[in-house]
């Protein structure tokens, strides 16, 4: 199974470049089992950067409501109007990317898991995170790096379904 | 980039000429991804698709069925390669740590040159597709040109742009020029100038502020000969100008007046031909550039040795004149900053355009159907998909309500998303 790890953010504003953190985390130590890439945007660049893959694993910051700094929680495509970046002012929303993608007859993945990482502050300039979010980068790194691997791992997301406040 | 204008200022650093040329080549690829996203994701289904098909069917999935999978790929591919073209001169597509004052980070490798050359030629072959796509599509369909002839989209203002000293319309650097509804130039000014010229307005009911032209004064929301209102962004640029500096460019730009009958334009939907036209524009002056040898010279940055104080960068964004000034201590920290950005410039324009589109469009003691709400909301996607788009809240919904009243001001029907 072709396996990419895609690290979205932006290492110049504080925890906004958690994603890419938890990428460079992993480079050089997958090997040959899954790519690993870092990017700045999302929209119709998730089209060329998944094209080929059949499994991705998208990590990005995320700010929900009444969330702890650090909580850590796996989506599907389907729950991604919660991160900034995948539901992009900017541009088009992964879903309509990854359709879009299919409808062009580009090799999507099938199989596709986000990873928000609830950050503390995206607006301070800052090129490392706060220290709730610097924490959880490595362990987060290592659950993936898991999950691709089989190998045992601690889990350190959580479904949102499983948040313990809803934000309502 | 514009940043990176008002840091050379600020450090009183007159960058080497490689350097310029490699921001200005950057910034061709920047345009050609920008617009290709603006109008082929964001504004095209309303044409290609039609202003009233339904929502579900008027996105890009809506486009690629019409226009079929082929020329989808190939709009994915060639905004791809700008982005390529980008991560190859700045380091990253978006975001590039690369300017820096005096100059850039690092001089273009000589393969990364040759792999540009190699992918420019299909960048024109982009952008005049994409005029014969309009042509095609739009032009050629009587319903969609009486759309961009018609009254519906239309305001009378200035125009501001930034122009090389030939008056055609550049990005990277220039002066700004102002013309007035007649097309007659009423102000011009470098950047440092722009405080004497361009002042901005505040309403209480929004942090948005309201640019207008400083020697006429605020005049209010006020279209016409004498308003002190402008637009800045691609259609205004060409109004404010007197023709492009390249020819497959400015050949387009001459076919586009002369379906006008004549210069300014003051239609609206205009905005997106001119749109079209300047990622032929940008990917002619990327191939112009990226053959000059000039652009291989490695001495791309001068070390400052002026305290920094003071400066202002103007560039053309893709949508309209933007402005940075700083002011810094003798360290070079910011203490006040203004921004004058593209969409900015437009805030009154967009108000009343938007305005005017529902006014005609509601019609008196006509139906109103869903439609309606797109074909105002395609008022605003005409300066700016973003700003439209960023009216709506998480998770996704859009708050656009439009009430019709009666001539008592009674609320008679409510149509919102």
């Amino acid at each position: 199974m072709k396996t990419i790890v895609l690290g979205l953010g932006n290492t110049i504003l504080s925890d906004d470049g958690a994603g890419i953190y938890v990428a460079r985390a992993l480079m050089g130590r997958l090997g040959g089992a899954a790519d690993v890439r870092e990017a700045e945007l999302a929209g119709l660049d998730l089209i060329e950067m998944l094209n080929g893959y059949d499994r991705a694993f998208i990590v990005d910051a995320i700010q929900l409501d009444g969330e702890e700094p650090g909580a850590v929680f796996r989506m599907r495509p389907d729950d991604i109007r919660t991160t900034p970046r995948l539901a992009s002012f900017h541009d088009i929303d992964m879903i309509t990317a990854l359709a879009l993608g299919r409808r062009l007859q580009f090799h999507m993945p099938e199989e596709v898991v986000i990873f928000g990482v609830q950050a503390e502050d995206t607006l301070t300039l800052g090129e490392q995170c706060t220290e709730a979010v610097k924490r959880v980068i490595p362990i987060l790194a290592d659950e993936i790096a898991g999950e691709i691997s089989g190998a045992p791992h601690r889990k350190i997301s959580i479904g949102l379904s499983e948040r313990r406040n809803t934000g309502a | 980039m514009a940043s990176g204008k008002a840091v050379d200022a600020v450090y009183k650093a007159k960058i080497p000429a490689a350097a310029a040329k490699l921001r200005e080549l950057y910034y061709m690829a920047h345009f050609i991804h920008s617009h290709t996203a603006h109008f082929y994701a964001l504004a095209a289904p309303d044409f290609v698709v039609g202003p009233d098909a339904p929502p579900a069917e008027r996105n890009i999935l809506g486009l690629v069925n019409k226009v079929g999978i082929d020329i989808g790929r190939e709009v994915i591919r060639q905004r791809e390669i700008s982005q390529i073209i980008q991560q190859m001169i700045g380091g990253r597509a978006t975001h590039p740590v690369w300017n820096l004052p005096g100059g850039v980070t690092r001089a273009l490798a000589r393969e990364d040159r040759d792999s540009i050359k190699k992918f420019a030629p299909g960048l024109v072959g982009f952008g005049e597709f994409g005029l014969k796509l309009f042509d095609d599509i739009v032009l050629k369909n009587k319903a969609y040109l009486d759309l961009i002839l018609g009254d519906g989209y239309e305001l009378v203002t200035n125009y501001m742009g930034l122009v090389d000293d030939k008056n055609r319309v550049t990005f990277y650097d220039g002066t700004v020029r102002v013309v007035d509804p007649d097309g007659k130039e009423i102000d011009r000014y470098r950047e440092s100038e722009y405080l004497d010229h361009v002042a901005e307005h505040v309403e209480p009911y929004t942090y948005l502020k309201f640019p207008y032209l400083k020697k006429l004064g605020w005049q209010g929301f006020k279209e016409g000969k004498g308003t002190s209102l402008y637009q800045a962004a691609p259609l205004a640029r060409f109004n404010a100008a007197d023709g492009m500096a390249t020819p497959k460019a400015q050949a387009a730009y001459e076919k586009m007046f002369a379906t006008f009958g004549g210069k300014p334009v003051h239609k609206l939907m205009a905005m997106h031909w001119a749109r079209l036209i300047e990622i032929l524009y940008a990917a002619e002056r990327l191939v112009e550039l990226v053959a000059d040898e000039e652009i291989l010279d490695p001495n791309v940055r001068v070390i400052p040795s002026a305290t920094p104080s003071e400066g202002v960068g103007i560039i053309e964004a893709p949508r309209g004149t933007l402005t940075h000034h700083y002011v810094t201590d003798a360290r070079g920290i910011v203490t006040k900053a203004n921004l004058i950005v593209g969409t900015t410039n437009n805030n009154a324009p967009i108000s009343m355009a938007v305005k005017k589109a529902a006014m005609k469009f509601i019609g008196k003691g006509g139906e109103v159907k869903e439609g309606l709400l797109n074909m105002v909301e395609m008022a605003f996607r005409i300066y700016d998909p973003c700003f439209s788009c960023a009216t709506h809240s998480l998770p996704g919904h859009m708050p656009l309500t439009i009430e019709i009243k009666n001539a008592s001001g009674e609320t008679v029907r409510t149509v919102s998303r």
